[in-house]
């Protein structure tokens, strides 16, 4: 189950899971989240506006509900972002707590933005196939160090690429422009029980 | 590869020579003052070169040495080395390795004694070249024995690495020369240290991606706060982390691919969204689409050849053509691009680029400038505008560009290569990315459009439309090349 917001490019995101293999249902509802047992959080834009449109309806406390009820759930960019406990984008914002950890702003020399393909080292069973690939990253902040880390990058200093903590993923990356290897991590999401 | 700065001493100051002439020497001040003022970190191997023992023969700044080495840097010096004495008062005041010019090329038997004395490792060895001949005793005349020659002879020696300057690029803006490395690494094993030519970040992280570059010597660019050391290190530590990008353009009209030479005699090229799925299997890390014609009548089939390419790829999809508001970029957004290209509109109002910056974030925001002879032309390459291209893209970066196509209208569909010259002019003043653009011809232009072009990213169109090269050829030939691709 896909969740559509204003805040996010769910075409895109719902077009790349329907070629990974899945059978998607895309909703904003509360309740019907609360029931899913399988749930993608995609997002774009800032992390405050992204967090306050899942307030505003509900939809925090329905992803919790559904996570503590069984389902897995995968973040992606900005949606990855939103399990950590606390972003420190314009200002503190509080985020799903779903994953220990900070979301902070790259401190490196590299121009930001980061816009681009990043070579990522991964372990896990939502990178099988695809442990050492290259992903296409727009961020400006990330979180690092995460102790839920299964994938590591680096933009003039490592970051965090992608979590998982038991059922809950989340990929700082955007798989749906990934090309092969954004694909393998989304049919890895759709199959894993 | 070890970032060596490199300071050139006269009368205890750190100054600059133009040409060699003593009389034109620049100051830049204490050798301590310029450390600090560069952030130069301890333990730093630092290049220093003694002008006033290289005109009198005898070590002059030994105390200036002795200063650095008790600072924790470790000093190469140089300067007119002509005898064991002269070596030996160099080690003495806590130089780590003595350069040695002249008698490397010209003195065997010295420099066979020197190593025989000091061990090989403390000897570096200083080549000059000059259009592949070595020059001695100040480049005035050339040196007796061949390049190959020599370096069997250092090789022999044991000597793990020599210094090489290619004259012809030393001081010029034509960056450092990448060939003649590349020539050496076949010759010989010895590693090389690197110097001349270096002017921007980019230079340094081409250089460090060469296997037999262990070192890179940098004096000009530090001092003229051309290359922040800090940045240069951190790129240098890993120079293969960010893969640069091979992006296939396509070229629309009226739904259809075209292509033409210089912007005129139009031709079909095949359907974009064939184009576009073919070249996302062959490995392309983006796609770009030009609407050539964008005019009010045609902007809904543009709009309709992006929806219908951008749901058939999943590689990142940028768009460009006929871009004049806010709404325009929006609705291509929605269309399912995930950046658009703003190129004529921006000249007229450039505030554009500042509006898009905010409202999409920068990076949604492509600025593509066509320039001919170094000026921005508009209308498809039609008219020409009376702004610099540099100026116009440094402007567009400080308005909130996140990235800058730039092509060249002299060199589009003409094969002969990339504008080197045009792409170092951009890319060395800019923080953000430049995409190369106009004259892709053989697989050596990609590769040279990044190395000494300093493009973070390379893109073609005819030639892949007429599959003289794949998007697969390129990038294995850039992977051969040193260069990391996805």
């Amino acid at each position: 189950m896909l969740i559509d917001s204003p805040v996010a490019n769910t075409a895109n995101i719902a077009r790349a899971l329907r070629a990974a293999g899945a059978e998607l249902q895309i909703t904003s509802d509360p309740e019907t989240i609360a029931r899913a047992d399988k749930l993608v959080l995609p997002g774009v834009g800032s992390f405050a506006a992204a967090m306050r449109w899942l307030i505003e309806h509900r939809i925090d406390a329905a992803i919790r509900d559904a996570v503590n009820g069984g389902a897995s759930l995968l973040g992606i960019c900005v949606g990855h972002q939103l399990l950590f406990d606390v972003s420190f984008e314009m200002g503190t914002t509080r985020g799903l707590g779903l994953i220990g950890g900070e979301v902070r702003k790259f401190e490196g020399r590299l121009p930001v933005p980061q816009i681009g393909w990043n070579r990522v080292a991964a372990r896990g069973p939502l990178f099988e196939g695809v442990e050492n690939s290259v992903f296409y990253f727009v961020n400006s902040y990330a979180a690092s160090n995460a102790s839920a880390e299964i994938a590591r990058a680096d933009y003039g200093g490592a970051f965090t690429a992608a979590v998982q903590n038991g059922r809950v993923f989340g990929v700082q990356f955007h798989p749906e422009k990934s090309s092969a290897a954004g694909l393998q991590v989304l049919r890895n999401f759709v199959a894993w029980k | 590869m070890e970032v060596i700065p490199s300071l050139d001493l006269l009368a205890g100051r750190v100054v600059r020579l133009t040409h060699g002439e003593f009389s034109t020497a620049k100051v830049y001040g204490e050798p301590e003052a310029v450390l600090a003022a560069l952030d130069v970190p301890r333990g730093t191997r630092l290049h220093v070169v003694d002008l006033e023992a290289s005109r009198s023969g005898r070590p002059v700044e030994t105390r200036i040495v002795e200063r650095l080495a008790q600072r924790d840097l470790i000093v190469q010096v140089g300067g007119g080395i002509r005898s064991i004495d002269d070596a030996q008062r160099w080690f003495d005041c806590g130089a780590e390795r003595i350069v040695v010019g002249t008698i490397a090329a010209d003195s065997p038997a010295l420099l066979a004694s020197l190593v025989d004395t000091f061990g090989a490792k403390r000897i570096v060895p200083a080549v000059d070249i000059r259009n592949g001949v070595i020059r001695v005793a100040g480049w005035e005349r050339e040196a007796t024995a061949s390049i190959e020659d020599v370096f069997a002879r250092l090789e022999a020696l044991g000597i793990p690495e020599t210094l090489v300057t290619d004259i012809s690029h030393d001081g010029a803006l034509r960056g450092p020369s990448f060939r003649l490395y590349r020539e050496l690494a076949k010759l010989s094993s010895i590693r090389i240290i690197a110097s001349g030519g270096v002017s921007t970040i980019s230079d340094v992280v081409s250089l460090a991606r060469h296997r037999n570059i262990s070192g890179c010597v940098i004096g000009k660019a530090l001092l003229e706060r051309r290359i922040d050391l800090g940045d240069a290190l951190v790129r240098v530590a890993m120079p293969n982390a960010i893969p640069e990008r091979v992006i296939p353009c396509l070229d629309v009209r009226d739904g259809r691919v075209v292509k033409g030479v210089n912007f005129v005699n139009i031709r079909d090229a095949g359907d974009p969204v064939e184009c576009a799925r073919r070249y996302e299997e062959e490995g392309a890390d983006e796609i770009v689409i030009l609407d050539i014609s964008a005019t009010d009548a045609n902007r809904q089939t543009a709009l309709d050849t992006v929806r219908r390419v951008a749901d058939s790829l999943f590689i990142p999809l940028t768009v460009g053509g006929g871009i004049r508001t806010v709404e325009d970029f929006r609705a291509m957004l929605r269309a399912g691009a995930d950046r658009v290209a703003i190129n004529t509109a921006a000249l007229r109002n450039p505030q554009l680029i500042a509006d898009c910056a905010s409202e999409f974030g920068v990076q949604a925001v492509v600025l593509s400038c066509d320039a001919k002879d170094g000026r921005v032309m508009v209308r498809s390459g039609k008219e020409e505008g009376d702004i610099d291209a540099v100026e116009w893209c440094r402007r567009a970066e400080a308005l909130g560009a996140g990235e800058i196509l730039l092509t060249s209208v002299n060199r589009d569909g003409t094969g002969s290569g990339f504008d080197i010259k045009l792409l170092r002019a951009v890319t060395s003043v800019l923080k953000i990315g430049v995409i190369a653009s106009g004259g892709a011809g053989r697989l050596e232009d990609f590769r040279d459009a990044i190395e000494s072009g300093g493009a973070r990213a390379v893109l073609a169109a005819s030639l892949f439309h007429d599959r003289v090269l794949t998007v697969g050829d390129v990038k294995r030939y850039l992977a051969e090349e040193g260069i990391p691709v996805r």
